[in-house]
Formats: structure tokens, C-alpha cells, sequence
């Protein structure tokens, strides 16, 4: 299979690549790879939460980036590649270093809506008020405050657009556990919007489906 | 709630993620057109998605920190 492919790709590929100097490897690593930099740096912000340990993440990421930039099958998704190596070296660096317990409490997160638990009655479009008047800090911490692997997931889907398959291939998963990761991430990250609403009143403390009990 | 809102439910997820099979994605899509529920949740979800995508992505790599790396790959690459 993997033969059948090599041999389909186009004349050039992975032949010239060995033959490449030093020179022109660094060449086509700053034309392909650089501009994506700022994307990665924007990932490596919400990772770590933190600007100075991003900066440390980015650096790393790049230079083990380039390291392997020999490995890399031109063709191929190049912008899943480098996320896969931003993610591993966050995954084994600082997630270590926090010593977070991972998978706490996630259950809590499971299906939460905010959806239901903004009353509808007094205009058709009244969650989406809601949505409109939540601050940027408040957004960015929800998202922060979701366990790391969450976090990941919603950031690659809902920032970057990566599909089901790519994530599972960065985050090194099976598709299932992306899409419950997802589920549950997303179900967190709209209980701390819907906390947050409440706490400046743009809730009403006592909705419909806000019960105590049932979540 | 009939059976086409549990089945959109069900999907709701994939949907929005662009990850449903044409077919199904077709089926909801029309049931959207003629229920408001719905609609008004599938708007919603897909509002929250925007919501994070407009307010988590920083534009841009502070200057130092990309001339930093340039240099590095030069000082590597000699």
C-alpha cells in the first residue's frame, strides 16, 4: 500500500528531498513551514495559558520541527504535521511539569447546554443576546479552564478547523475519543460561559431547566 | 419532539463539524428548513463555535519571538 502510493506521487517528491543540501532544506523549511508560526503560536497560548511557556513551547516546537523536516512527505498535510509536534511537545514537557490530573471530573462536563438553559421566552433571539454580551476574557477563560485535553481538542476543531481525522492523527487518538473529547469540552467550556452569565446577571438565576440535581 | 428532532440531536455534533455523510447532512438540513426548535438550537451551537473561534486566536507571534526562530534555523543550517 504504501509503495502504491509512493510510486503514484509525482516525479520529485521524496527522491529530491534526500538530495537537498543543508542549504535548500532550510530554504524550503522557511518558505513551507514559517508562515505558519503564528497560527502555532496562537495554539501554543492556549496550551500552556501562559505567553512566556508558549514562546518556550513555539521554540521547541520549531526545532524539533526542523529536525525532522527530512521525515516529512511533501504532499502530505503539512499544517497537521507541525500541530502533531507542537502537541506531543506540550503533551510531554509542560503537562508533566504541572502535574494536572487529567481526566478529573470530566464527567461533570457531560452534556450541559447552555442552550436550555436560557429562558426563550421574552424574544426568539434571546441566547443568542446572551452569547453576544459575554466578554473576550470570559471566552478565552472558559476555554482555559478546561482540563488539557479538552481544551486541545476544542481549539483544533473550533479555531482551527482541523476534521475529525486530523485531530485524531495530532492528539494521537482513536476518531471516538476526538469526538467525545469534544462533546465533553465543549459541554465544560458552555457551563463556564453559562457561570459566567449568571454571575453578571445575564441569566436569570432561576431558569426552566436549571434545577439543582439534575446535571 | 418527533423523530427527525432526536435524530438531528443525535448528530447535532457531527453536523456542525461538517462530519455527517451527505446523505444524512441533506436530511437535516431539510428538517432545519421546517422546524424552528431546531433551527434555533443548530444556530445556537454553531453561534457558541464562532464565538470561540473569534475570541481564542491570537493574530500574530510577538516579532522577537519569530526573529528568534529565524535565527535559530540560520545558525542550525550553517
Amino acid at each position: 500500500m504504501a509503495s502504491e502510493v509512493e510510486s503514484a506521487a509525482p516525479p520529485g517528491g521524496d527522491v529530491v528531498r534526500q538530495q537537498l543540501t543543508d542549504e535548500e532544506r532550510r530554504e524550503r523549511f522557511v518558505e513551507d513551514a514559517v508562515p505558519y508560526l503564528d497560527q502555532l503560536y496562537s495554539a501554543a497560548l492556549r496550551y500552556t495559558r501562559n505567553p512566556s511557556d508558549a514562546e518556550d513551547l513555539l521554540q521547541e516546537t520549531f526545532a524539533k520541527a526542523f529536525d525532522k523536516f527530512h521525515q516529512f512527505r511533501p504532499g502530505t498535510n503539512l499544517k497537521a504535521w507541525l500541530y502533531r509536534i507542537l502537541t506531543n511537545t506540550y503533551i510531554n514537557t509542560y503537562r508533566k511539569e504541572q502535574r494536572r490530573p487529567d481526566e478529573v471530573s470530566s464527567d461533570a462536563y457531560e452534556d450541559f447546554s447552555l442552550y436550555d438553559r436560557i429562558p426563550s421566552t421574552t424574544s426568539a433571539s434571546a441566547e443568542s443576546k446572551v452569547l453576544e454580551r459575554l466578554t473576550d476574557e470570559e471566552v478565552k477563560q472558559a476555554l482555559a479552564d478546561l482540563p488539557d485535553q479538552f481544551r486541545m481538542a476544542v481549539y483544533l476543531a473550533d479555531v482551527e478547523g482541523f476534521s475529525y481525522a486530523e485531530i485524531a492523527e495530532i492528539m494521537g487518538t482513536p476518531i471516538g475519543t476526538v469526538m467525545s473529547r469534544l462533546h465533553r469540552g465543549r459541554s465544560g467550556l458552555q457551563k463556564a460561559l453559562y457561570d459566567f452569565a449568571r454571575q453578571r446577571g445575564l441569566v436569570d438565576h432561576e431558569t426552566p431547566a436549571d434545577e439543582e440535581g439534575t446535571t | 419532539m418527533d423523530e427527525r428532532c432526536h435524530d438531528l440531536l443525535v448528530e447535532l455534533d457531527r453536523f456542525l463539524d461538517g462530519e455527517c455523510p451527505k446523505r444524512v447532512e441533506h436530511a437535516l438540513r431539510e428538517h432545519l428548513q421546517e422546524c424552528e426548535p431546531c433551527f434555533d438550537r443548530t444556530d445556537f451551537e454553531q453561534h457558541v463555535r464562532a464565538l470561540v473561534a473569534e475570541h481564542c486566536r491570537e493574530d500574530r507571534a510577538p516579532h522577537r519571538l519569530v526573529a528568534q526562530i529565524l535565527t535559530r534555523l540560520q545558525v542550525n543550517a550553517s
